[in-house]
């Protein structure tokens, strides 16, 4: 088993991760494009018998 | 009941219309609306613009992303993977956006999960990724509704987006699903399909999975996380790129009729405006005559 599997991370966390920090590596003129890449605006509620909780939101933006 | 009122309503109003309808006021009035929809016509047009331009820059990302979704299906189907589950709870994701003013897009989706949720027995769940679904989604089959995911369309879908929607899916409970979304064909067309999803246990115990070398439940494991985000990824992007072309279509059309509609008011502006003229001279002939 993998460290960042006993670690809890998922596979995507961790592939996340990984190309965040190559993202951060790379020489700035290349940096400022793949830095666009690397958000998300995507809002998330979970939902139980037809009402949503709202309490429970995750909001978007890393 | 409520229809018969309205149509009550109406016949009055019509009336007046009626008796109104060679005067002054019509002048106003019809240049009043013809103003209004050259003012529409402008907005449908710019807005045929933008989704003009966004539609070329999805269509190019699309291309992009084509082989994130097909890898994925290609494995499922490769493997043979069926579900084995004895007592099934489907998931089913809807890919849609939060913006309307695109035709039948978001409909054809939600279209799809009804006729899926009719025929079921109460274990199916849903997801909405976009308002869109969720609105159409939320009065009839509210209970079903697991997971709501909007802020979707604004900008174009990205790689995080997916991953973190596939991050809060993976945590519920199911055994087998689908991702429906629109399928982008060409600039005029699109088509509901769907993805396959599968749960952990039936993967590893696909008849083929032998196919496939040097696999043990960590590596499969790990690739089903993988997979479910490039899937979402991919649904999304020819879900964006189908409702940018489809904005297009629809705005086009509008402003066609719009276009028409100003043809058409012009039409008896101008005669109305006639009308008004000539009445004038008749009765400043008439008294002229009289005196």
């Amino acid at each position: 088993m993998s460290g960042w599997r006993a670690a809890g991370l998922t596979y995507i966390r961790y592939s996340n991760i990984a190309a965040k920090l190559v993202r951060e590596a790379l020489k700035p003129e290349l940096r400022a494009a793949a830095t666009k890449r690397d958000d998300s605006s995507v809002r998330m509620t979970p939902w139980k018998d037809g009402k949503p909780n709202k309490g429970a939101t995750i909001p978007g933006a890393e | 009941m409520n229809n018969f009122g309205r149509v009550l309503a109406a016949v009055p109003s019509c009336v007046a219309q009626q008796q109104q309808a060679r005067g002054m006021a019509t002048l106003k009035a019809i240049s009043i609306r013809l103003k209004s929809v050259k003012n529409i016509q402008k907005i449908t047009q710019s807005m045929k613009m933008v989704s003009a331009a966004k539609y070329a820059r999805a269509e190019r990302d699309l291309k992009q992303a084509r082989p994130y979704g097909e890898g994925a299906a290609a494995f499922y189907e490769r493997a043979e993977v069926t579900s084995t589950e004895e007592k099934p709870s489907k998931l089913l994701i809807a890919v849609t956006s939060d913006r309307g003013l695109c035709g039948a897009v978001h409909t054809g989706v939600a279209r799809q999960i009804r006729n899926e949720l009719a025929t079921d027995d109460g274990s199916t769940k849903v997801v909405c990724i976009g308002d869109k679904s969720r609105a159409i989604l939320q009065r009839l089959y509210g209970k079903h509704l697991l997971l709501v995911a909007n802020e979707v369309g604004r900008k174009p879908p990205s790689f995080l987006d997916a991953a973190r929607i596939a991050t809060e899916i993976a945590k519920l409970d199911f055994t087998s699903g689908k991702i429906i979304f629109n399928k982008f064909k060409s600039v005029v067309s699109y088509q509901v399909s769907d993805l396959p999803l599968f749960s952990l246990d039936s993967v590893s115990k696909a008849p083929k999975i032998t196919t496939y070398d040097s696999l043990d439940d960590d590596v499969i494991k790990s690739y089903m996380e993988f997979s479910l985000a490039s899937m979402l990824y991919y649904a999304m992007k020819e879900g964006a790129c189908s409702e940018q072309s489809s904005r297009m279509t629809a705005m086009d059309n509008a402003s066609k009729n719009a276009g028409e509609m100003i043809e058409k008011l012009t039409l008896t502006f101008n005669r109305t405006r006639q009308a008004v003229i000539t009445r004038e001279l008749i009765e400043i002939i008439s008294g002229a005559s009289a005196l």
